[in-house]
């Protein structure tokens, strides 16, 4: 057992209760974190990883936790969302794939959005961190280099593993924040930001609020292919999802995620191969999308290996939706 | 007597209140000692019965010494364990369960350096902390213990410097959790870091500043912990084979992985004795250990063993957060309490050794393996713990089952800057037993012969002696491997399914019991002892000092005791917590206690039982001989009218004397070799197993699936089959996860980077295969009704089985374990790219066309088997020894007929002229030689 470090925690009934109470500490210069389903950060906490004054849970926000094909809240847990008929298959699907069915029920959407990025020189003791002296991440006020690309000062390579991501994006999601100075909207993949360290948009005292999708969502057919060691427990070593509207090339899109600080909208690669692509250029488009990514050495497997398996995802991925 | 006894008056037959509550003290009353639920004496059963003593339970294997004390009660039968119910309904009290009144928080201060002297510590800040009760570091602490006393290299916290990170350097005890976390941040400690050794090779290299310093017999300047050197056999035989294997392997760390972290808890009672609460597997040392470390005497010493929640070897050394408990709470007067985080757990280790092992073997024209030439580099950490032993084991384990032309070992043990690697469930047996079961693939393959048929014809035979001159009793081998062979249906799908599917085989042996005790004691002291207990209410109270960790060692004590004296089992208790009222058990390691212990119990149980029927012969006026024991009564064997109940019997054997007080011990035969070193791997019996597994591998991104083990173990007679079964298929996922994702990752900065049970990967349910456990009973003529171990035995074939089944699949050979989907797929490309660069889909699979030597292998398989049934049943009592295959006699020392047969335990110069890794330790000399430290 490991002695969690103490926080005030704070209940808001509503929402603008919640955006209130982020105000009034970030006037008062106090530090404090969100917290959802906790199974992210109550960890990393009792790891002393991080460790704020004041917890915010969104537990008691009714309404928050809605889900339908249309809109997600962020306290929607995943294991409601692996369960419901209402929600998209490559949602319930992709869920049921994250950690175990446990953690599953507890842990929400927004939640594994917000996933912070991990990296083995960082999700570790207070002890272990010491003996290392500390990492850029969380450097304990040291200035201390990164640990997985030494010398350099500027970027945190911590690895993004939430498992909903790349789901979430190539369905055309839309991730909806509030905060205290109010609500904005914007393309799930533009949500992700920088690295390891900055990981997404959220602004102090901002959070997600829910995700919502368009109206032609339920046409989308997808697939989430994840690449780990053991069937359960484990967060993704590499994750591609994919999906389109049958019979319209153009409406294809393919997202990684596990690979690198952020998970990744792969348009670009897509879009390359132009008008011409069609179902036998799947090994050429997840080649290119395996060349685009460059994965460090800080999560289970090699990165060379991680790297050559998007190659491998992506296939199988495209194959299940568009047919071999 | 009709009626049994009442013991308080009331009515008969439990009135009942209008309420429906009974009537206090008037509910139906059994009679003391009648077993509670069943009224009446039961049949007995002769399904369980030996057929040797008239009764229905076949015996193909021979009768047994302990036949006629068998009743029919227990033995045989599949029982949940009697400590079951106390776990699942969470009463069970584990290490963290244990809460003494005033109790206050121990937390140990780590090293963050691999290797540094200390050379100051400052604790004034700390003891100046408010909360803080007190304060500890090496200087409290000087003398040195371990577990092997030829190997004491462990201090209760580090005085001159600490060896790895996670190394104790000091503990501090406080009021609570967080204010001794707290005190832990103001310790100030003046360092003088030195450079770390984390590779096992570079161990082998001279250093500055060796890890330990060994005096007169440390090897040069090294950090060589112990080196070995075998050499037996004819070695000529090895020229010109008809078939060959060399791999050079290298294995990771693996870790046991139980559920409960070590906790312990000290208390200095109020007259001055040491009780102390932990989690051991061998309570003894622990005693042993904390006597010479605090300075006082055992007897002033309880150890009390809590339930233990798994062991698997990791819980069996003496432990330094032992002795700080103890310490800190003599300092403070209140008892103090350490629970460890996992991490904490991984810092301790004394998991599986890394390991870079190196197998040569051949076989000759007869497919008869004429040598096997064994080279084992293992990685011992920062400290010896069981290493001295693991060094042996690595090499002697692999002397059986097959019979052997020659045998070649070197092996070292090195010290490095990294946890302490130790004993773990299969004990130095599991890496170099994987290596050469795929060797022996291998073998088959290039002789195109099927390689349960070659190992058929190759195996030693029961009552026989190994290479290395240990005493094989009992073996089972022959139909555990005709087993796996007839339910996986082998010969239907060997080297024929398609691609990424594949079937493979390893077999196992195992020692049932360490021969020689770890402590040696000239005065021949037991290593199980056995104290039974029966009062007038006829409950028996069985003393044991045997730590059942989880494998059921309590229940096989009760089982046996509820035999011998045809006593329902709940009849039995057991006591086994406290060094105070258990007598002395060398503890649960080298898979003994089954075998020792049940022993020692049957002996304590027939004095009680022969005080028992000169009662009943007095009351009846029969001859115990002619009389019967079943269930709670004795009676004449032939009219079972004529008796007396077991109460009767027991209030005539108590007359004037009170209770019946037994004791039995059990201590091994004098067996084995003279050689230096020939006391490691010696048993009084050994297990054998056979294992078949299926796989499945996706070959674009190497994830290996398990999906089907057959799983045949030799227990020699399953006294439990229920928790033998359970220990076979627990075997299976421990092996399976060092086979497929366990490992302990050391970064490129030799630190430890995954202390946590997410990232040190044990396999979750969904990777666990189908398991078929196969019990085989060769009937053992010393263990307990035949029986001999189950516990670690059947962790060793799993690994060998499943990377000859990845072989079956993609016919590639991968000597790198855990077959992690990125080292099998690093294998899968380096195969594609030497063809020419296929697609992984097109990979050829291995396919096996007869050659001539199946038919030679076969018949000679045929042969054996009637030789070894001859022999398992003393048909045939004639010597045989490891040789007779090649030609030799049995009955002439080996040295005389042959020119070549050798023996040797030192190395001559030329043995040294073609050496593996561990074998470059024999390149140095010992100081006492170099004329240095003498």
């Amino acid at each position: 057992m490991m002695l969690m470090p103490p926080f005030n925690l704070h209940h808001p009934k509503t929402v603008e209760e919640a955006c209130e109470l982020a105000a009034t500490f970030l006037a008062n210069e106090e530090s404090f974190d969100w917290v959802a389903g906790g199974t992210d950060l109550l960890p990393n906490y009792k790891w002393h990883i991080n460790v704020k004054t004041h917890v915010i849970s969104l537990a008691n926000i009714p309404g928050l936790d809605i889900i339908s094909m249309h809109e997600i809240g962020a306290m929607a847990r995943l294991g409601a969302l692996t369960t419901s008929e209402n929600v998209h298959p490559l949602i319930a699907s992709a869920a049921s794939k994250v950690a175990s069915s446990l953690i599953r029920n507890n842990a929400t959407l927004g939640g594994n959005i917000c996933l912070d990025t991990r990296c083995f020189w960082l999700n570790q003791s207070e002890d272990w961190r010491r003996s290392i002296d500390w990492c850029h991440k969380e450097d304990c006020g040291t200035g201390s280099d990164c640990r997985v690309i030494p010398n350099q000062n500027t970027l945190c390579v911590a690895t993004y593993q939430g498992d909903l991501a790349p789901s979430l994006m190539v369905l055309e999601g839309t991730i909806h924040i509030i905060g205290p100075n109010g609500p904005r909207s914007l393309p799930v993949e533009e949500f992700f930001q920088l690295d390891g360290i900055t990981r997404n948009v959220l602004q102090e005292g901002e959070f997600v609020l829910k995700v919502t999708f368009p109206e032609n969502v339920a046409n989308r057919s997808g697939s989430y292919k994840k690449l780990r060691v053991r069937e359960s427990w484990d967060f993704p070593e590499a994750g591609v999802a994919s999906s389109w509207i049958p019979g319209d090339l153009s409406s294809l899109r393919v997202a990684s995620t596990a690979l690198e600080s952020i998970p990744r909208s792969h348009h670009e690669e897509v879009d390359a191969l132009g008008n011409s692509f069609s179902k036998e250029h799947i090994s050429q488009l997840s080649e290119k999308i395996m060349k685009s990514i460059k994965p460090v050495n800080n999560t289970a497997l090699p990165p060379r290996y991680r790297k050559s398996m998007v190659r491998v995802l992506a296939k199988r991925s495209l194959r299940e939706i568009l047919g071999d | 007597m009709a009626g049994g006894y009442r013991q308080q008056p009331g009515a008969s037959s439990g009135e009942i209140r209008k309420d429906g509550k009974r009537v206090a003290g008037k509910q139906k009353f059994p009679p003391p000692g009648s077993g509670g639920s069943r009224p009446t004496m039961a049949q007995r059963d002769l399904d369980f019965i030996p057929e040797s003593v008239g009764g229905k339970e076949p015996q193909p294997a021979g009768s047994h010494i302990h036949d006629r004390y068998r009743t029919g009660t227990e033995v045989g039968k599949p029982r949940a364990l009697v400590d079951s119910h106390a776990k699942v309904t969470g009463q069970a009290w584990y290490g963290d369960d244990v809460r003494l009144s005033n109790e206050i928080i121990g937390k140990i201060l780590r090293s963050p350096h691999h290797y540094a002297k200390i050379k100051s510590i400052d604790t004034s800040k700390v003891e100046a902390l408010p909360g803080v009760l007190a304060v500890a570091t090496g200087a409290d602490a000087a003398n040195t213990f371990g577990v092997l006393p030829v190997t004491k290299d462990e201090h209760a916290m580090a005085v001159e410097k600490v060896r790895h990170v996670g190394d104790l350097v000091a503990c501090v005890a406080a009021v609570d959790e967080a204010t001794a976390m707290e005190a832990l941040n103001l310790f100030e400690i003046e360092w003088e870091v030195l450079d770390p050794v984390f590779d096992p090779r570079k161990g082998l290299e001279d250093q500055d500043e060796p890890i330990h310093w060994r005096g007169k017999y440390h090897v040069g300047t090294t950090n060589v912990q112990k080196r070995v050197f075998q050499e037996f056999g004819d070695r000529s035989l090895v020229a010109d084979p008809t078939a060959s294997s060399h791999g050079k392997w290298r294995m990771e760390g693996v870790h046991h992985g139980f559920t409960e972290p070590h906790a312990v808890v000290a208390h200095w009672d109020p007259n001055g004795r040491l009780q102390l609460y932990t989690p051991q597997q061998v309570p003894h040392y622990a005693h042993r250990a904390l006597s010479t470390v605090l300075e006082v005497p055992m007897h002033q010493i309880n150890v009390i063993r809590t339930f233990v929640g798994g062991g698997f070897g990791g819980k069996s050394d003496p432990f330094p957060h032992e002795m700080c408990a103890a310490i800190l709470s003599r300092k403070a007067g209140r008892p103090v309490r350490i629970n460890f985080t996992r991490e904490e757990v991984y810092w301790i280790n004394r998991g599986r050794h890394p390991s870079y092992i190196e197998v040569k073997m051949t076989a000759d024209e007869e497919a008869r393996i004429s040598g096997f030439d064994i080279d084992a580099l293992i990685d011992g950490g920062g400290f010896a713990s069981f290493g001295h032993v693991t060094s042996y084991y690595n090499g002697v384990l692999a002397t059986a089952p097959y019979e052997l032309g020659s045998f070649h070992y070197t092996g070292a043990r090195v010290w490095t800057n990294k946890p302490a690697s130790g004993a773990m469930r299969g004990h130095g047996a599991v890496n170099t037993r994987c290596a050469v079961e795929v060797g022996l693939d291998e073998m088959a393959e290039q002789m195109q012969v099927d390689p349960i048929d070659l190992r058929l014809a190759n195996l030693l035979p029961p009552h026989s002696r190994t290479i290395s001159g240990f005493r094989i009793t009992s073996n089972g081998m022959r139909e555990a491997l005709e087993r796996v062979r007839e339910g996986s249906d082998w010969d239907t799908k060997f080297r024929q399914m398609p691609l990424g599917k594949g079937i493979g085989i390893g077999c196992g042996f195992f020692i049932s019991g360490s021969g020689l005790p770890i402590h040696w004691d000239p005065n021949r002291f037991p290593h199980a002892t056995v104290h039974i207990q029966i009062d007038m209410d006829g409950g028996v109270t069985v003393h044991t000092g045997a730590a059942d960790i989880g494998q059921g060692s309590t229940t096989a004590v009760a089982q046996v005791v509820s035999e011998v004296l045809a006593l329902p089992i709940e009849m039995i208790h057991v006591r086994s917590h406290e060094s105070d009222t258990s007598p002395v058990d060398l503890g649960s390691y080298s898979s003994r206690v089954t075998f020792m212990n049940a022993n020692a119990a049957i002996r304590a149980a027939l004095d009680i039982r022969e005080k028992l029927l000169n009662a009943a012969w007095e009351m009846l006026g029969y001859h115990p001989d002619v009389l019967v024991l079943n269930d709670r009564r004795i009676y004449y064997k032939h009219d079972p009218a004529v008796g007396v109940s077991y109460l009767q019997a027991l209030h005539k054997a108590q007359e004037d004397k009170g209770s019946l007080i037994s004791s039995g011990a059990y201590r091994s035969p004098p067996m084995g070799g003279v050689h230096k070193g020939a006391a490691a791997g010696l048993a009084p019996a050994y297990s054998f197993s056979a294992y078949v597994a299926e796989v499945d591998v996706d070959v674009e991104t190497g994830l290996v699936s398990c999906t089907n083990v057959w799983a045949a173990h030799d227990c020699g007679k399953a006294l439990n089959p229920l928790a033998v079964e359970g220990q076979i298929i627990g075997s299976c996922h421990m092996g399976l996860g060092q086979v497929l994702s366990e490992k302990m990752v050391y970064g490129r900065t030799g630190h430890l980077q995954n202390p946590n049970l997410l990232e040190y990967k044990i396999p979750s349910v969904h990777e666990m295969p189908h398991v078929t456990p196969i019990i085989v009973e060769s009937s053992d003529p010393e263990g307990p009704f035949g029986a001999k171990e189950a516990g670690e035995g059947p962790l060793l074939p799993i690994l060998p089985a499943v990377v000859n089944a990845v072989y079956d699949a993609i016919g590639v050979r991968i000597r790198e374990l855990p077959l992690t989907p990125d080292v099998v797929w690093k294998a899968i490309s380096a195969k594609t790219r030497s063809l020419g660069g296929i697609d992984e889909t097109e990979l050829p699979t291995p396919r096996l066309e007869h050659s001539t030597l199946q038919a030679t292998l076969v018949a000679r398989g045929q042969e054996h088997k009637e030789r070894d049934r001859r022999r398992q049943r003393s048909e045939d009592t004639s010597a045989y020894v490891n040789g007779v295959l090649f030609g030799f006699d049995p009955d002439r020392p080996l040295e005389d007929q042959v020119d070549g047969w050798k023996s040797a335990v030192e190395p001559v110069p030329e043995q040294l002229a073609e050496l593996g890794l561990a074998g470059k330790a024999w390149l140095k000399k010992e100081q006492r030689q170099m004329g240095g430290d003498q």
